[in-house]
């Protein structure tokens, strides 16, 4: 017998019918769904876009975030936030063709994201404003790295791609595939492994900028 | 390779524990910041109560249909272009692993926290196939390093203070901080840790949902090292216990927002990544090849032997952080993986019930710990399950079975009870000193450490019958 | 919903250790209920609930016990505890113990639905006040686990204190935390059991009352043992005997 048999030999012997009735549980799991909406925390007033700007702004996610009415003006956006933090314009650009396609003179665009990068400019599938969260699928515009390797993460996100609550980007979207990677990005990086003090920059970013964009609706 | 050996017996653990000043301290200070945090996060959460009762509804429906969603999941995860492996016991999960390694020519691996991990004993075993491992969470780090095991699923260097964490590094770290900020100390494991992701042919993480729809496993982390250990590497091995099912991405989400406050008191991890399958195709980075290892290890027994509900568990921590016994004797006193309450259903389960009996007796039934569980878990009334067996089983002492039959013949025979009651409040209040008693033979369990009050010269009993015999009254 | 007393008979399931330990308890809660309109029985049949057997897994003895208490108890219209965990047997334990015995589960449960604690029974059943009590303190108030967790005993003993005229209540860190008291746990590991106690000594002291007030004798024993040998001048004693205008007589461990 294999281990797969036998552990399914268990399950049975412990009660569970060898033909399960699909149907049946499919719609018991979306019954149990549809008792989710009504039980989410209270997110307070205003649009998604107004709740997820709160909710980046609290002082419990350790994030910074602007707006930007145009994505022309992103490459400003993001040189003034490095000069505020210190820093030289020097960045590794996600191969996003929406970012490729900026106007990056006076920048120096490096070639590549380096292991310790300073700092990095991304651009994310989207946004939740319940949690402040941003949605990076993984693919050939989005390395997963790419939110993990620099200090300084810097995101844009189309505003019209914020959408109220975690489960908006469970589920797929009509021609979408599970990416290798679908991953939410909540602040910047911290840990509390020594004595449950949050401290920020463990392994990912220390500082998480994120630029709403508005332009496109 | 522990630094210190630890006793063999639960009594000399706690022995040891309580006499720890520096210990008491240390798991104070995490402790008592996660209960406040989770509390704050459950006060501004309206209907907290209905999601805790869909949470576990959630894990009950998965739990009943467990068959079902294995299957879904592995024809899923299969069609993502994983490879899915199962693992009748620890040993079995062990085998496989450190097999996907060699295959892979891994002379260095990186983990990411996994309790299941620790559960399986794969630290040991990737040892012992001379595969160097690099701990990449914090907390494991500090545990790596300093040679112990974990004492708590969520802290599992809950147990050490900075001073401790700071010394360690001092002496183990290529560019140590300099004194004891917490900042400093996480600065200079940045630094150590950072090449280390880029230098391992595997890594491997635990899974905190399986996502039965999809295929995907779920990891939440706060520091961002799970796919910092799960990208770079050309293979990505996960090991998850079979419990670990939920039917979608949106129920994975529903316990999430349980899981979380419970844990730590934030809304949702850092980061929170579903890892469905290898690279595709264009892809610039993300491992060549996606094992799961799905473990059995005991979880089939336990739907068999009434501990079903124990299958829903998340990990959150919070009965750990609220239960005052592990507030007291810490997590390596259980001589388990799993300590605390939810530690002290699971290692007899795991481990066996005789080595493990003290565990369920070591609890006083407060109840705290049902009350903040996310998924609502009755460990109160599961623990009583494992005393109940314990009892069966004759494994408790023979002097508690010979003095629970003397009070049981005197409790079934009201008259002789109301004669040995009598008799003993009088034989006792003779050691007494003004009102109290401080030493009395085969009462140092109490007097020990507390004073006991003289009891009365008459029973409740016998004053009140002799009073309402003496009104007339006959009942 | 106040129940209507006339005629509607009590009775008091007092508990081992209120028996052996603290008469006084008893004799406050038959002063409170008869204050509150009942006739009160005291069955001569009545022991132990047989937690030390249900607590050590020994279900048999437990059972046994169940039994008779049932049996001791089928007369009256309700039963009243003046202890949370004792309560909790006989509502809860009872009912689970007896489940599977055809001859008995339906007696367990029907005790279970009459049976309450003291404090609770005098809030929602018998909508009881205190009137003209009077003690000039500071107190502060233990929530034991049973009663807290498993009966859902809070508001009442702290509404039936207010009604204490010139009794002060202040706030005790960690009320809801356990006492380390646990029935033979705290012999069986003296050791966790100390340490618990000792923090919870610590906060006792820290609210800065006169009185250490609760509803469990057992937890009460604990703290003013702890409170004692630290020497704590706290004064120990059960809401009961504040509430029957006991307070002034001699507390936990004091001499007559």
């Amino acid at each position: 017998m294999t281990a797969r048999e036998a552990i399914f030999g268990a399950i049975g012997a412990a009660g569970e019918r060898a033909v399960a009735d699909e149907a049946a549980i499919a719609a018991a799991a979306a019954g149990l769904l549809a008792r989710c909406a009504p039980t989410r925390p209270a997110q307070g007033a205003g649009t998604a876009r107004e709740i997820f700007l709160r909710r980046l702004r609290s002082p419990a996610l350790g994030a910074s975030v602007a707006a930007v009415g145009r994505a022309a003006e992103v490459p400003d956006a993001v040189r003034r936030h490095l000069a505020a933090a210190g820093l030289a314009p020097v960045v590794a650009l996600q191969p996003h063709p929406a970012l490729r396609a900026l106007d990056w003179s006076g920048f120096d665009v490096r070639p590549a994201i380096a292991i310790d990068e300073t700092a990095a400019v991304g651009w994310a599938h989207g946004g939740i404003a319940e949690t402040g969260s941003l949605v990076f699928r993984s693919g050939p515009d989005s390395p997963t790295l790419f939110a993990f390797l620099p200090l300084h993460h810097i995101v844009v996100v189309p505003a019209r791609r914020i959408r109220p609550w975690l489960e908006d980007y469970a589920t797929l979207e009509a021609g979408e595939a599970w990416p290798r990677n679908l991953t939410l990005v909540t602040g910047p990086s911290g840990t509390t492994d020594i004595e449950g003090r949050l401290v920020r920059g463990a392994h990912g970013p220390a500082h998480l900028h994120v630029l709403v964009l508005d332009e496109g609706g | 390779m522990s630094a210190m050996a630890e006793p063999a017996s639960f009594r000399a653990r706690v022995a040891a524990a309580v006499a720890d000043p520096r210990l008491a301290e240390a798991i104070a200070r995490t402790t008592g910041t996660a209960r406040r945090k989770r509390a704050a996060a459950v006060a501004s959460w309206a209907d907290f109560a209905s999601a805790r009762a869909l949470g576990r509804d959630i894990k009950d429906h998965v739990i009943a249909h467990l068959g079902h969603y294995l299957a879904l999941f592995e024809r899923n995860a299969r069609a993502s272009g994983a490879e899915v492996h199962w693992a009748r016991t620890a040993q079995e999960a062990c085998d496989i692993t450190v097999r996907i390694c060699r295959a892979a020519g891994a002379r260095r691996v990186t983990r990411a926290k996994s309790m299941l991990g620790e559960e399986i004993g794969l630290p040991h075993a990737l040892r012992e196939a001379g595969i160097e491992r690099i701990e990449t969470d914090l907390a494991e780090h500090i545990i790596q390093l300093a040679g112990e095991r974990p004492s708590h699923i969520v802290w599992p260097a809950l147990h050490k203070t900075r001073e401790q964490v700071a010394e360690l590094f001092r002496a183990r770290h290529h560019d140590a901080a300099r004194g004891a900020d917490v900042a400093a100390l996480v600065a200079s494991a940045r630094r150590e840790l950072r090449a280390g992701f880029f230098a391992a042919e595997v890594g491997i993480s635990g899974a905190n949902f399986l996502i039965a729809d999809s295929g995907a496993v779920c990891t939440v982390t706060n520091e961002g090292n799970a796919e910092l250990t799960t990208t770079p590497p050309r293979v990505h091995i996960v090991t998850a216990g079979i419990e670990k099912l939920v039917p979608s991405t949106a129920h994975a989400m529903t316990l999430l927002r349980l899981l979380v406050r419970s844990a730590t008191g934030a809304e949702v991890t850092q980061y929170t990544t579903f890892h469905c399958g290898p690279k595709r195709a264009g892809d610039p980075d993300g491992p060549e090849a996606f094992h799961i290892v799905l473990v059995d290890n005991g979880r089939t027994r336990m739907l068999a032997e009434g501990l079903r509900e124990m299958l829903r568990c998340l990990r959150c921590g919070a009965c750990l952080n609220h239960c005052v016994v592990f507030r007291t004797i810490g997590g390596h006193a259980y001589g388990g993986t799993y300590p605390g309450p939810m530690g002290a259903v699971l290692t007899p389960a795991l481990d066996g019930l005789a080595a493990n009996r003290d565990l369920p007796q070591a609890c006083t039934l407060n109840g705290q710990c049902q009350e903040v569980c996310p998924v609502a878990i009755p460990l109160p009334k599961l623990l009583r399950g494992w005393r109940d067996r314990s009892w069966r089983e004759g494994l408790e002492p023979a002097t508690l079975r010979r003095s629970l039959a003397l009070w049981r013949f005197c409790v079934l025979r009201p008259r002789l009870y109301r004669l040995a009651a009598g008799g003993a409040v009088r034989l006792v209040r003779m050691f007494a000193r003004n009102g109290w008693i401080r030493r009395m033979p085969f009462a140092g369990g109490w007097t020990r450490d507390r004073d006991f009050p003289a009891p009365p010269a008459r029973t409740f009993l016998e004053q009140y019958h002799r009073s309402s015999s003496a009104r007339g009254e006959r009942r | 919903m106040p129940a209507s007393p006339g005629g509607s008979r009590v009775g008091l399931f007092v508990t081992c250790l209120v028996d052996a330990m603290r008469p006084q308890i008893g004799f406050a809660a038959v002063a409170l209920l008869e204050a509150a309109g009942f006739r009160v029985e005291v069955p001569r049949r009545q022991t132990c609930c047989g937690q030390p057997a249900r607590n050590s897994g020994d279900r048999e003895g437990a059972r046994a016990v169940a039994r008779r208490t049932i049996a001791a108890f089928e007369a009256c219209d309700h039963v009243v505890v003046p202890s949370g965990s004792c309560a909790a047997t006989l509502r809860i334990q009872y009912p689970e113990l007896l489940a599977d015995d055809p001859a008995w589960r339906e007696r367990a449960e029907a005790l279970a639905a009459r049976t309450r604690e003291l404090l609770s029974f005098l809030v929602d059943i018998a909508g009881y006040m205190p009137a003209g009590v009077q003690l000039a303190a500071s107190a502060t108030y233990h929530d034991s686990c049973s009663g807290l967790r498993e009966l859902g005993i809070h508001a009442q003993p702290r509404k039936l204190l207010a009604a204490v005229a010139g009794l002060t209540m202040r706030p005790l860190e960690g009320a809801d935390t356990c006492c380390g008291f646990g029935g033979t746990f705290c012999v069986k590991y003296s050791a966790i059991s100390n340490a618990i106690v000792a923090e919870k000594a610590r906060c006792v002291v820290a609210s800065g009352a006169d009185l250490l007030l609760g509803g469990d004798l057992g937890c009460l024993l604990n703290m003013a043992g702890k409170l004692h040998r630290e020497g704590a001048p706290v004064r120990v004693l059960h809401a009961a005997e504040i509430l029957a205008g006991m307070g002034a007589r001699p507390a936990i461990g004091e001499e007559g």
